[in-house]
C-alpha cells in the first residue's frame, strides 16, 4: 500500500536519481542517457519500497537480488546505490575518468550493491534464473528483480532463460522490460519487432502485467502483487519514454548514447529544475 | 597394454565423490545427463540433477546465478557446446564474474571422429585461455580425471575439464604426485623432452618407449593443468634437454605448443620447439584411432617426428 506521503517521497527521490544520472553524465561528458532515465521510476521503486536490501550488509545472504540485464543503463543504478547509501555520492562525480570505480557498464568488484557484471545484451535473465533457483534451494524466500531493455529481448538467450524460469517454476523472479520503444537504429518495431510482446511472454510460460513505467504507484503496486500467479515468474512490460525528464532528449533513438555539450547539460539541468518546482508546487 | 578405463564413467564415478564431499555440488545437464557421465550422480543426488535441455547458453548463464548463491554447478556437455557456442558467457558470466562453476567438455577434440568438425573441439583450449582468471584441466589418464574433479572444487573460480570419449590407458600409479598447475615428470631423460597432455598423453608415453629402443633418452612430461601452465619445468626441460616437443589433441594455434613456446618468448629463452597437433583445417572423418595417426598423433608417428629432430 502506497499513501499519498509515501508517493510524493518517491517522486522526490526519483529525481534525485535522474540528477545524479546528469550529474555523472556531466562528469563524464558522455553516457547511456536514454535508458538511464526511462527506468528512474522503477529502479528508485525498487531500491525504495519493493526490495529488501541493506546498504551497510550488502551481501547480506537475506537480501533480494537486482539484476540489471541491460548493463548501458547504469547510470540508474550507481544512481540510486548512492542515494540508498551503498556508497560515497562523490564516487558519481569520477564518471568517465581513468580507474573509475564507476565503468560504462557495471562491475560487481568495483562497488557494493552490484549483482553481476552485465553489459553484453541477453545475459541478465540467465544469471538471474539461477540466483532465483538457488535461493528457492536454499529455502529463502529473497526475490530476485530484473530490468530488461525492449531492445535487449532480439538476443535469442533471453528467450533460452525465459523458457528455463518458467520450466523450472521460478515464481520468485520479477523481470521489468523498460519498453522505451527506441534502440539504436530507431524504433524497435522498425529495427526488430517482437510484437505482439506480451502474448510473447505468456507463450513463454510467464504471467504478464502492463503498466505506465513512469508513473511510481502503478509501479509499487503491481510489483507488491507479485508473483502474479502460483508457480509462474511474472513480467512486467513498462511504457517508458526514452530520456524521460530531459526534454530536448525525450524519446530521440540519437539520446541512447549522448556525448554532451556544455549548453545542453545546462538546458538538461533546467529541465530537472522545472520538474523539482513542480513537485514542490 | 594397460588397463583401459571409460573417461565419461570415470567422470561419472569422481562427480559422485564430490558430491559426497561437498553438498553444494550440482550437475547441471543439456538434454545429454547419460552420455556425460552423469546417470550415477543423478540416481544418487536427484535433486541436485538440474535439466536445461539443449540450451547451452542458458545453462552456463543459470550456473554463473547458481554459483552466486554459493552452489558449485558442473555443466557437462559435448565440448563445443559448452566452449565455443557459449563463449561469451563463459568469459562474461563465468570469468569476468569469478564464479565457481566447473564447465566439462567431454567427447572433446577429434573424440567424436564419425561425427564431423561441428561436433568436434580443437580451439576450446586456445579461446578460452585468454579468458582471465580461468582453471584449465587436461586430465591425460584416469586417475588424473579424478584428481582434477577434486581440485576443480578446492578452486574457488571458473574451472574448465577437457576429456575424451575413447578408453584411456592407466599411466599413472594410484597416489603419484599430483597438484594443480604442477606438471608430472613421468620420465627423466636428457635428450629431448616430450610434453603430453589430456587424451594424446598416452601415444606420448608409447612413443617414449619407442624410442629407448633407440637408445634415445626422453623426457616425458604430463601437463594436465594448461593454465595456469607449470612454468618451472618447461623452463627447465628447455635448459636440460636438447628439444621440446608438444603433443596435443587441438589445433596447433594456441594450445599447448602455443603456451610453450609463448612461455619461452616472454622468458627470452631459446629453446628448439616442435610442436606436434593439428594444423588449420577441418578434419576427415573415420575411425578415431586412425584420424590420430593420420595427423600425425599416433605413437608410431610422433616417434619418428622425433627421431628426424635428432638426426
Amino acid at each position: 500500500m502506497l499513501t499519498v506521503k509515501d508517493e510524493l517521497q518517491l517522486k522526490n527521490i526519483t529525481l534525485n536519481i535522474r540528477k545524479k544520472i546528469l550529474r555523472q553524465i556531466k562528469a563524464g561528458r558522455m553516457g547511456h542517457i536514454g535508458g538511464a532515465m526511462s527506468i528512474a521510476e522503477i529502479i528508485t521503486a525498487l531500491y525504495f519500497k519493493i526490495m529488501r536490501v541493506d546498504p551497510e550488509n550488502p551481501d547480506w545472504p537475506m537480501r533480494d537480488r537486482f539484476v540489471l540485464s541491460a548493463g548501458h543503463k547504469c547510470l540508474a543504478l550507481y544512481a540510486v546505490l548512492a542515494e540508498k547509501g551503498f556508497f560515497e555520492e562523490n564516487i558519481l562525480d569520477t564518471y568517465g575518468s581513468l580507474g573509475s570505480k564507476l565503468p560504462g557498464h557495471p562491475n560487481m568488484f568495483e562497488i557494493p550493491g552490484i549483482e553481476t557484471n552485465t553489459g553484453a545484451l541477453g545475459h541478465g535473465l540467465s544469471i538471474a534464473g539461477g540466483m532465483a533457483m538457488g535461493l528457492r534451494m536454499d529455502g529463502l524466500q529473497s526475490k530476485v528483480y530484473v530490468i530488461m531493455g525492449d531492445g535487449e529481448l532480439a538476443e535469442g538467450s533471453n528467450w533460452e532463460a525465459a523458457a528455463a524460469c518458467s520450466h523450472h517454476k521460478l515464481s520468485n523472479i520479477l523481470v521489468f522490460v523498460d519498453r522505451n520503444h527506441l534502440q539504436i537504429a530507431g524504433r524497435t518495431v522498425d529495427v526488430m519487432s517482437y510484437e505482439p510482446l506480451d502474448e510473447r511472454w505468456r507463450a513463454f510460460g510467464w504471467s504478464v502485467r502492463e503498466i505506465d513505467g513512469h508513473n511510481i504507484r502503478q509501479i509499487v503496486e503491481v510489483a507488491e502483487a507479485f508473483p502474479f500467479e502460483e508457480h509462474k515468474p511474472s513480467v512486467i512490460i513498462a511504457n517508458t519514454v526514452k530520456s524521460k525528464g530531459i526534454s530536448f532528449a525525450e524519446d530521440r533513438a540519437d539520446f541512447h548514447y549522448w556525448k554532451a555539450t556544455d549548453e545542453e547539460i545546462l538546458r538538461a539541468e533546467q529541465d530537472l529544475l522545472e520538474i523539482e518546482r513542480r513537485l514542490k508546487g | 597394454m594397460s588397463e583401459l578405463k571409460d573417461p565419461r564413467k570415470t567422470f561419472g564415478e569422481a562427480l559422485v565423490e564430490v558430491g559426497e564431499l561437498y553438498e553444494n555440488v550440482l550437475a547441471i545437464s543439456t538434454d545429454s545427463s547419460a552420455g556425460s557421465g552423469m546417470t550415477p550422480f543423478k540416481e544418487k543426488f536427484p535433486e541436485r540433477h538440474l535439466e536445461f535441455g539443449i540450451m547451452e547458453q542458458g545453462a552456463i548463464g543459470f550456473a554463473s546465478g547458481l554459483a552466486t548463491t554459493g552452489k558449485i554447478p558442473f555443466v557437462v556437455a559435448i565440448a563445443p557446446f559448452v566452449t565455443s557456442r557459449p563463449f561469451e558467457m563463459f568469459r562474461n558470466d563465468l570469468g569476468y564474474m569469478k564464479q565457481n562453476v566447473k564447465v566439462v567438455g567431454r567427447c572433446a577434440g577429434i573424440s567424436y571422429s564419425d561425427l564431423g568438425a561441428t561436433h568436434q573441439s580443437l580451439e576450446d583450449i586456445a579461446i578460452l585461455r585468454t579468458i582471465p582468471g580461468v582453471t584449465l584441466f587436461n586430465p591425460g589418464d584416469p586417475a588424473e580425471i579424478k584428481n582434477v574433479v577434486h581440485a576443480a572444487c578446492e578452486i574457488n573460480g571458473p574451472v574448465y575439464i577437457k576429456i575424451g570419449k575413447n578408453k584411456m590407458p592407466v599411466l599413472h600409479q594410484a597416489g603419484y604426485p599430483f597438484e594443480a598447475g604442477k606438471g608430472v615428470v613421468m620420465r627423466d631423460g636428457k635428450d629431448v623432452t616430450i610434453i603430453g597432455t589430456g587424451t594424446v598423453l598416452s601415444k606420448a608415453h608409447l612413443a617414449t618407449q619407442i624410442l629407448e629402443k633407440d637408445e634415445i633418452d626422453v623426457r616425458l612430461i604430463d601437463i594436465h593443468t594448461l593454465k595456469p601452465i607449470d612454468v618451472d619445468i618447461i623452463l627447465k626441460a628447455a635448459s636440460e634437454t636438447n628439444y621440446i616437443v608438444t603433443v596435443e589433441e587441438h589445433y596447433l594455434a594456441g594450445g599447448l605448443g602455443s603456451e610453450v613456446a609463448e612461455l619461452l618468448a616472454r622468458e627470452g629463452v631459446c629453446a628448439k620447439i616442435k610442436m606436434i597437433g593439428i594444423d588449420d583445417q577441418y578434419v576427415k572423418s573415420g575411425p578415431y584411432e586412425e584420424l590420430l595417426s593420420l595427423y600425425g598423433l599416433g605413437a608410431e608417428q610422433i616417434a619418428q617426428t622425433v627421431k628426424k629432430l635428432l638426426l
